[in-house]
């Protein structure tokens, strides 16, 4: 489909809810691997993250997220038409999250709730998905849920949040633009190749090996092609930027902040670089938050944006890109949107 | 035009070692101790930004040495 344009959606809140518990890319590592940590963090970006204790889960956050948006909006429940929940942590593998949310918010039995499997390109799609159903004129109030619990002690990456992102349909918005893509083809460059109908969990994915920094690797981890990701990122969004922007007639420079998917310091400043753009109109929670999967975008915009959008109407673009692969661009115009603080939970 | 020589020099900055370690055009690329994967990202970076070309992971698994890297530049 790759380029559209949405009327009549207004963007009007988002909630960001990320565990209380901070972990440490340098302290809660093997004294082995401190010194090759140092390095690491330099070149990720990544200092601490955040991670669910075992009780807590994506659906959570989300919740919490939800709950206080509501509140703030001073939306009824019943006025919710759809609940879409965009995740690869869902509570089982079915039902559907979205669906068991529904009952857990007070969501009428009129909601249209269910889940999307996306990652770290969510959130674009999220907009996407529920802002037609708004400008086709078929709901005029929506929920998008956007995270994942990715975080784990080993892994120096991933960190855990959850998010909630209100939409509905108000003649005066301004259009949403979207630039849309998937290339199935680098489907093994992130994958979690095992508990699926391919290769459904057995024995022998229960047996860990050791490396030689006395870590643990299970069979059934995720899969991670460095180089791949690396490649298909710097590739591929700076163009879809600068396609976005020219469909909707602006320049860069008319585009206030453009807030991107934090995957790594190499990764952003990557795409940055190749996009001429300064660090001050380029937000990064990376240092503190890690990488949040597909609730990067609306994390980095709670913890870095909130003022700055509570004080007057700025136009953003917003870019996800990984797991798929997939990437999309939104470009939109946020006025007098609710956005509570940070919530930790 | 860039010689081997700014090339090794933008590469040390690249792969980011720990440990300073001497590099020639002859250096084997996995007998550098430091040779991993995030050393590797530096790399497909470094082609990216300060020299325009794209290269992929398998390009680096391709290059035995410096000097193969290096021969990338004029591909």
């Amino acid at each position: 489909m790759g380029l559209s344009t949405l009327r009549h959606v207004r963007f009007a809140g988002m909630a960001s809810c990320v565990p209380k518990r901070v972990l440490s890319n340098i302290d809660d590592c093997p004294p082995s691997l401190q010194s090759e940590r140092a390095r690491l963090i330099r070149n990720i970006g990544i200092e601490t993250r955040r991670i669910c204790p075992e009780w807590q889960y994506f659906s959570d956050l989300a919740f919490i997220a939800a709950e206080r948006l509501l509140a703030d909006l001073k939306w009824e429940r019943s006025e919710v038409d759809a609940l879409i929940v965009i995740s690869q942590s869902p509570d089982y593998l079915i039902p559907s999250t979205a669906i068991i949310l529904q009952d857990r918010l007070g969501l009428s039995n009129a909601t249209i709730a269910y889940d999307v499997n996306l990652g770290c390109s969510a959130y674009p799609f999220g907009l996407h998905l529920l802002g037609n159903m708004i400008s086709a004129g078929s709901i005029k109030k929506a929920l998008l849920l956007v995270g994942d619990k990715c975080a784990t002690v080993r892994d120096p990456l991933f960190s855990d949040a959850g998010t909630a992102t209100a939409l509905e349909f108000s003649t005066d918005a301004p259009p949403m633009y979207f630039d849309l893509n998937s290339d199935g083809a680098g489907y093994k460059a992130i994958m979690l190749p095992v508990g699926g109908h391919r290769e459904p969990y057995a024995y022998y994915h229960g047996i860990p090996t050791r490396d030689e920094h006395g870590q643990m690797h299970w069979p059934n981890d995720l899969i991670l092609d460095g180089p791949a990701v690396l490649s298909f990122s710097t590739q591929r969004v700076p163009p879809a930027v600068e396609a976005t922007a020219a469909y909707a007639g602006l320049k860069l420079e008319d585009i206030n902040y453009f807030v991107f998917h934090q995957a790594n310091r190499m990764i952003n400043d990557t795409i940055r670089k190749k996009l001429r753009l300064t660090d001050d109109r380029v937000p990064s929670t990376l240092k503190e938050f890690g990488n949040t999967s597909g609730a990067s975008i609306p994390v980095t915009m709670t913890a870095r944006l909130r003022e700055a959008l509570q004080a007057e109407k700025k136009k953003l673009l917003l870019c996800g890109f990984g797991i798929g692969l997939s990437w999309g661009t939104c470009i939109l115009d946020i006025d007098g949107a609710v956005l509570p603080e940070m919530i930790e939970a | 035009m860039t010689t081997v020589n700014d090339f090794i020099e933008q590469f040390l900055i690249a792969v980011d070692f720990q440990d300073s370690v001497e590099v020639t055009p002859d250096t084997v690329l996995l007998d550098l101790p430091e040779w991993d994967s995030l050393a590797a990202l530096g790399v497909i970076v470094m082609f990216d930004i300060e020299y325009g070309k794209t290269i992929v992971g398998d390009d680096l698994k391709q290059s035995i040495t410096i000097q193969d890297l290096f021969t990338l530049l004029s591909r």
